[in-house]
């Protein structure tokens, strides 16, 4: 947000805009500032490791290939979201993911997550309230469709703001609002079935 | 104590951060709202935790890999292919010239063979055109003289007739 609010002056964006593309340059930098940011928004919006390897070395290619195209308008955060976000869509419609995301069941993989969850200092009990919550959450996220998904995690894993989250996907902020709250909604849905 | 507790709407709009005076002085006021809205918030916050972790995990059970060694041979592929075309546009120039350049000369061989052969055929005609030759002429005069003497003998017939 830091950068985005320097935007407000005109004069200022060539500077800022130079330091970014020079930021852009060193590709070995900028991976190990984002790859863990990018390779979690893909893993967690395609749920394949290999996937999201490759998604995510394609983003700082792409990144890298396009540096001189960047105008400097949000932070690299954002624009890398944005590229990786295209890269994402490009892999879902894909018929051979789609065949993949038929043909293989994610109805083990919340237990394993919620089983390998470390929570020091909670005890048992609590700690086996917290896997249940995080069962009912994990599954009611994986039932989202995939750009409510998308957005979702942007908000509430990555913590990006409404108007980056907007920048990233291509969507005016009411879109995005209107999808945290149907994601939300069905969040609370869900957690709700236990009362 | 206000009774009108927040809609789902509302609550969700709190964690939203789109937080109104009269929302902030309710949670305050009612506990049970307020306990709604951390329950959610808590299923957000281990949600979050829990991908944050799967990702760590995961991420750190793959290699570092270098993005920088990809990019070299497409800028020495350029070149090469700078190098390439202008090459090939001039074979391709060139070809016709090699090709064409024989032709004249072929040409030129066949014309100098055909006039010869003329010049030949010409020299043929004369000869067998040519007057009989002195030695041989005496057996010309033998031939006119008996070819005058059957003249003669069918224009005695002619006349006993």
């Amino acid at each position: 947000m830091e950068a985005l609010e320097q935007f407000n002056y005109p004069g200022e964006l060539s500077p800022l805009r130079d330091r970014m593309i020079a930021e852009l340059e060193d590709v070995n930098t900028l991976c190990a500032t984002y790859r863990s940011r990018i390779y979690r928004y893909a893993l967690l919006s395609l749920k394949d490791p290999d996937l999201a390897e490759t998604v995510t070395q394609d983003c700082f290619l792409k990144a890298f290939k396009a540096r001189k195209d960047f105008r400097g308008d949000c932070s690299i955060a954002t624009w890398l979201t944005r590229i990786a976000t295209n890269l994402i869509r490009d892999c879902t419609r894909s018929r051979k993911f789609q065949f993949w995301k038929t043909a293989g069941s994610t109805a083990l993989e919340a237990g394993d997550i919620a089983d390998r969850l470390r929570s020091p200092g909670i005890s048992p009990e609590n700690s086996l309230v917290v896997r249940e919550e995080l069962v009912k959450v994990w599954d009611a996220v994986d039932a989202l469709p995939d750009k409510q998904r998308s957005v979702f995690v942007l908000r509430f894993v990555e913590e990006m703001e409404l108007p980056e989250i907007a920048t990233a996907m291509g969507l005016h902020v009411g879109t995005i609002k209107s999808h945290l709250h149907r994601g939300l909604a069905a969040v609370r849905k869900a957690m709700e079935k236990t009362r | 104590m206000n009774t009108n507790h927040l809609s789902a709407w509302e609550q969700e709009e709190y964690i939203l951060d789109e937080r109104t005076p009269q929302m902030l002085r309710h949670l305050t006021e009612c506990a049970e709202c307020r306990a709604a809205v951390a329950r959610l918030e808590d299923g957000l916050g281990v949600y979050r935790k829990a991908a944050v972790q799967w990702s760590a995990e995961s991420l750190a059970s793959r290699p570092q890999q270098v993005i920088t060694a990809r990019k070299q041979p497409v800028v020495s592929l350029r070149w090469a292919m700078a190098a390439v075309i202008p090459l090939v546009l001039l074979l391709i120039a060139l070809l016709p010239f090699r090709t064409s350049n024989p032709r004249p000369v072929q040409q030129t061989a066949q014309i100098r063979d055909d006039s010869r052969d003329d010049a030949l055929l010409d020299q043929v005609d004369e000869q067998i055109s040519a007057a009989v030759p002195s030695s041989m002429e005496s057996l010309t005069h033998l031939v006119s003289t008996r070819d005058s003497a059957a003249a003669k003998g069918s224009k005695h017939l002619v006349q006993s007739n």
